[in-house]
């Protein structure tokens, strides 16, 4: 018959808590093995019990769960941004807007101020120059008229003076 | 700071964690998997943290079994059945009879363990089956190191006679 002193002793010291992580292994084993003497059967179904639910473990399509659930959660985690990086997309627009404006605005006076010394310029001078003349030539033509009518009323001296209008004068 | 990663840092500590709740609910699978993925959760949420934690096992432990404690109390009337596991992990190489008889030896064994209290048949999974240390099971229980030799003691005097008392 084999000694099993040294796994009686052990397990009696495994009863009160005084054995390693080692030596609880070994028990482990020795229950595991199936080689187990009459006297000591009765404790192979906890032993054994304690080898095999170590292999208790999640299925894969839990697992896989949790992986999805995850990365699903990661994708439209909340970012915490600040009130100038909420507005910072707006702010751009405004810029680009306001640098078009000032560009568009700054092309334009400069095409007006080419085309006024080009192009419009001259007319409008020579425009200018024309109701000038036509001014004087008007103030020439009512100081001759009043000229005439003066000379007129020295030489009859009545009052059909009056009706004589100068033509020219409207 | 070295960064958390779901699948390699988090995702690997669900099976223990699983074994830890499915023994403190009394093991009922769906229970048991909606405390792990509470867990999961909560240590991805809390990932900064993490990379501070020295033992994230013990720390994802602690967490697991308050959650499993919480869904315990709050859904105690709710337990159905405290054996819907599926054993068929004995049965692959052994013939019918052998693989029946071991069956009902797991069976039998997980009820015994799962009858004891809760903080017993905890400290017997985290000793016995995930093979922690004192120190280890004192962190994740939040218990003294004498409370979880006396109550690691109990529990084995328990198991002890109620296997003698079978055998007889």
């Amino acid at each position: 018959m084999m000694d099993y002193k040294y796994i009686e002793q052990l397990l009696e010291r495994y009863w009160q808590c005084e054995t390693t992580l080692e030596e609880e292994q070994i028990l482990r084993s020795f229950f595991h093995q199936g080689d187990v003497p009459e006297h000591l059967r009765q404790y192979n179904d906890i032993f054994n019990y304690e080898s095999e639910a170590k292999s208790e473990h999640l299925s894969e399509d839990f697992k896989q769960k949790m992986i999805d659930l995850v990365e699903e959660d990661t994708a439209v985690e909340a970012k915490t941004i600040t009130l100038s990086q909420r507005f910072a997309p707006l702010m751009k627009a405004a810029a680009i807007v306001a640098m078009a404006l000032t560009i568009g605005n700054v092309a334009e006076r400069a095409m007006r101020e080419n085309s006024a010394s080009e192009v419009a310029g001259a007319p409008v001078i020579a425009d200018t120059y024309t109701r000038t003349e036509d001014v004087k030539a008007t103030i020439k033509v009512i100081d001759q008229n009043q000229s005439a009518i003066m000379a007129k009323a020295d030489s009859v001296k009545t009052m059909d003076l009056i009706d004589e209008q100068p033509e020219i004068i409207e | 700071m070295k960064e958390i990663s779901f699948k390699n840092d988090i995702l690997p500590l669900g099976d223990l964690l699983f074994r830890l709740a499915l023994r403190i609910v009394g093991g009922n699978r769906p229970e048991a998997e909606d405390i792990v993925q509470d867990t999961l959760i909560r240590l991805w949420e809390n990932k900064e943290q993490l990379a501070d934690i020295n033992n994230i096992q013990s720390y994802a432990m602690t967490i697991c079994r308050n959650l499993a404690l919480d869904h315990k109390e709050k859904f105690e009337n709710q337990n159905i059945s405290l054996c819907e596991t599926d054993h068929d992990r004995a049965d692959d190489h052994d013939s019918p009879d052998k693989a029946l008889i071991k069956k009902q030896q797991y069976e039998t064994a997980e009820q015994i363990i799962n009858q004891l209290p809760e903080k017993q048949r905890t400290l017997v999974q985290l000793r016995d089956i995930e093979g922690k240390n004192y120190q280890e099971m004192a962190d994740i229980t939040g218990l003294t190191l004498a409370d979880v030799k006396v109550t690691l003691f109990r529990a084995r005097q328990t198991l002890k006679e109620k296997l003698s008392r079978l055998a007889q």
